[in-house]
């Protein structure tokens, strides 16, 4: 018999802060960190914005190294655990299950600095593969279970929670781990340069004048139990994922593989488009990405759009971490008791017909949509709740 | 166990550093799709994919596993190279063919599915974990129809076969596929057990348990050593063993390929095939062939 998934406990960090109550209180008050990076190695004449993680000195990208990769990495971890509450034995039991696009190549590049190999040779010789980062969640918290590690680009912790959710509604596990975990790197910042992705100034989603993304760095982590641990603990009530393959790099602007995705993950909820109280778009904050979801939720919700929020102008694109970072920014504003606004948005571009929050929206019980996309097609939407669990 | 049946398997493998062009003029028997713009990670997954598909028709809705160690190895080194040695900004589709989920991408496009796309990755289980992920969308009624595979490029990193002591195999480019459905018509096999343990004594305790009749073939993932591949032969007492990491070479994919390439060459046999990781997780699949 199938059972109900429970996000029983998450931490965050980001550039927000490290703490959910100083980064739920700066979405709430709309307070957002933005640095400027310079392209040194390309040796471009200006400057991009950039959330970065901003704990003391020593965290300036430059100064970086493989510890701390993996401090902010198990602070994460370590805290999340805690949330929950779990014991050892709880732990022991637990399967991980990790999402990034970078994986350990900020590893690399910190590295780099220390000695006189290439980046690319250290990365060759040295790379332990994909699974490296949850290997070593497990061998760190004495974790017992099974390591997933999903590489879907910016969908990967979403995808990892979709699974996630999936086993332990299906009880082949108990309780996981699921991990978002992106950290700057030139590799990802210089290759959405190349792209003519990033924003200029000010990050600005579903804006008529909106100009592009705003990367940023994070790691979240949030604990799936089969049973509620708090009356308030977000519920799993749904998923999709499915492929769209009308470009690597865009989505068909009408939006049906996204519509379709959406759809899909109601089928599986077993709800219809005006049970969702509100949406978390994706809003990347691109042309293409902004068009195309929005021609989806028309699409979807047909005249009826749920009231919509986008959480990247807090935090910026966390790229493969951005499920799980987004998740817990969203859904701890909601236990606060409000669905956040979006900064940065002042303009409605008439051609999206959609308007997200522009002030903070008051928010109880209620269902939700969480919605994912990324290059090669990848569309995925996860729906939770924190209603009562029926039955 | 839920249904997963084998309705075709297939194996490409390369020697280390095989020309992309060649890839390219391989893949033309099977589509005629001129692919730009992609490495040698993408091309060595369609390969190997649409030589398993061959000539099914698939469902719009299959869905797509592809499993990896590595992923792009090959670009992702290229990128690097371009910031760090060369100093400029990349190439655009250099950069967005880092992210390996493009390979199970242009393989999608090539095929018209739009089912999951999943990539997905496990140190030294990456093929028996994206089976788990399979068994738990056909058990939960999310997919009917599946291609998974292992794909990786010849590794030129040590720590790759860390753990690996006293056995050392070829380097090789592996792609290995299987298209797998909950329909027993028409399938030449199916998987009848995806078992994982969190230790050695776990694993063989429950294979000196089974009650049902011993499997025909056993094969040993890349981490079991001589020693203990000598015992568990003890326990299973096997008609044989199918060593393909000696007689093919290793990728990081190589449970992928060997399992595809028993399918193709056992007719009519059961294999059980026992891996683990680094940590002494032990993960066992179970094939029958009809």
């Amino acid at each position: 018999m199938k059972r109900r998934a429970f996000v029983t406990g998450k931490a965050i960090i980001c550039a927000l802060g490290d703490t959910l109550r100083e980064i739920v209180d700066a979405a709430r008050h709309k307070r957002i960190r933005l640095s400027q990076i310079p392209f040194t190695l390309a040796s471009l004449p200006y400057t991009k914005p950039y959330y970065l993680i901003q704990r003391k000195e020593g965290d300036a990208p430059d100064n970086r190294s493989d510890a701390y990769f993996y401090d902010i990495l198990f602070s994460t971890v370590s805290r999340a655990l805690l949330d929950a509450g779990v014991n050892n034995e709880e732990i022991e039991d637990m399967h991980v299950f990790f999402g990034s696009t970078s994986m350990d190549v900020p590893i690399f590049e910190g590295n780099h600095h220390k000695t006189s190999a290439s980046v690319s040779g250290m990365f060759l010789q040295s790379s332990n593969g994909y699974g490296k980062i949850a290997g070593a969640i497990v061998e760190r918290f004495g974790i017992g279970g099974n390591c997933y590690s999903f590489a879907t680009a910016c969908t990967s912790s979403a995808n990892a929670l979709l699974y996630a959710a999936a086993m332990i509604e299906e009880r082949h596990i108990e309780r996981a781990l699921v991990v978002g975990y992106d950290l700057y790197n030139n590799l990802g910042f210089y290759g959405c340069e190349a792209l003519k992705s990033l924003a200029a100034e000010e990050y600005r989603p579903f804006d008529r004048m909106r100009d592009g993304l705003i990367l940023g760095e994070a790691c979240g982590a949030v604990v799936l139990e089969g049973r509620r641990r708090n009356a308030d603990d977000f519920m799993y009530l749904g998923g999709a994922n499915i492929c769209d393959t009308y470009s690597v790099t865009s989505h068909d602007e009408e939006g049906s593989a996204v519509a379709e995705t959406m759809n899909r993950a109601l089928r599986k909820a077993g709800l219809r488009p005006e049970d969702i109280d509100a949406v978390k778009a994706h809003a990347t904050g691109t042309e293409n990405n902004d068009r195309t979801e929005c021609a989806a939720m028309k699409v979807t919700f047909g005249c009826s759009v749920p009231p919509v929020t986008c959480v990247k102008p807090f935090i910026g694109h966390t790229v493969g971490a951005c499920g799980v970072n987004e998740l817990i920014l969203f859904t701890e504003s909601i236990k606060e008791g409000f669905v956040p606004s979006t900064p940065g948005f002042r303009e409605a571009d008439k051609d999206l017909h959609v308007t997200p929050l522009m002030e903070n929206m008051e928010a109880g019980k209620g269902i939700f949509m969480l919605n994912y996309f990324g290059f090669g097609g990848n569309c995925t939407t996860l729906i939770l709740s924190n209603k009562d669990a029926p039955g | 166990m839920n249904e997963m049946y084998i309705h075709s398997a297939s194996t490409f493998i390369a020697e280390a550093h095989t020309d992309t062009n060649y890839l390219k003029e391989e893949i033309r028997r099977y589509t005629k799709e001129n692919f730009r713009r992609v490495n040698k990670f993408i091309l060595l997954t369609i390969l190997g994919a649409r030589q398993c598909i061959n000539t099914h028709a698939l469902d719009a809705d299959t869905a797509i596993y592809l499993t990896t160690e590595h992923g792009n190895l090959g670009e992702t080194a290229d990128v690097l190279d371009e910031i760090y040695e060369v100093n400029s900004l990349p190439k655009p589709f250099g950069f967005i063919n880092t992210m390996s989920s493009t390979a199970a991408f242009y393989l999608a496009q090539n095929l018209g599915v739009r089912g999951r796309n999943i990539t997905v990755s496990s140190q030294h289980l990456s093929f028996e974990r994206g089976l788990e992920l399979l068994k738990v969308d056909f058990a939960g009624g999310v997919e009917r129809s599946a291609l998974i595979g292992g794909v990786d490029e010849a590794s030129l990193s040590e720590a790759s076969l860390e753990g690996c002591a006293g056995r050392s195999w070829r380097m090789i480019d592996g792609s290995g596929w299987l298209y797998v459905t909950p329909e027993r018509e028409g399938a030449g096999g199916a998987f009848t057990e995806i078992r994982s343990f969190r230790d050695g004594p776990s694993c063989v305790r429950w294979m000196s348990e089974r009650e049902i009749s011993a499997a025909d073939v056993v094969a040993f993932g890349a981490r079991i050593g001589d020693e203990e591949a000598a015992s568990l032969r003890d326990i299973l007492q096997p008609a044989a063993e199918f060593d393909y990491l000696r007689e093919y070479g290793y990728s990081g994919s190589a449970t992928a390929c060997g399992i595809s390439m028993f399918v193709k060459l056992y007719q009519g046999k059961t294999l059980l095939h026992i891996n683990r990781d680094q940590r002494g997780n032990y993960a066992v699949i179970e094939l029958q062939q009809f």
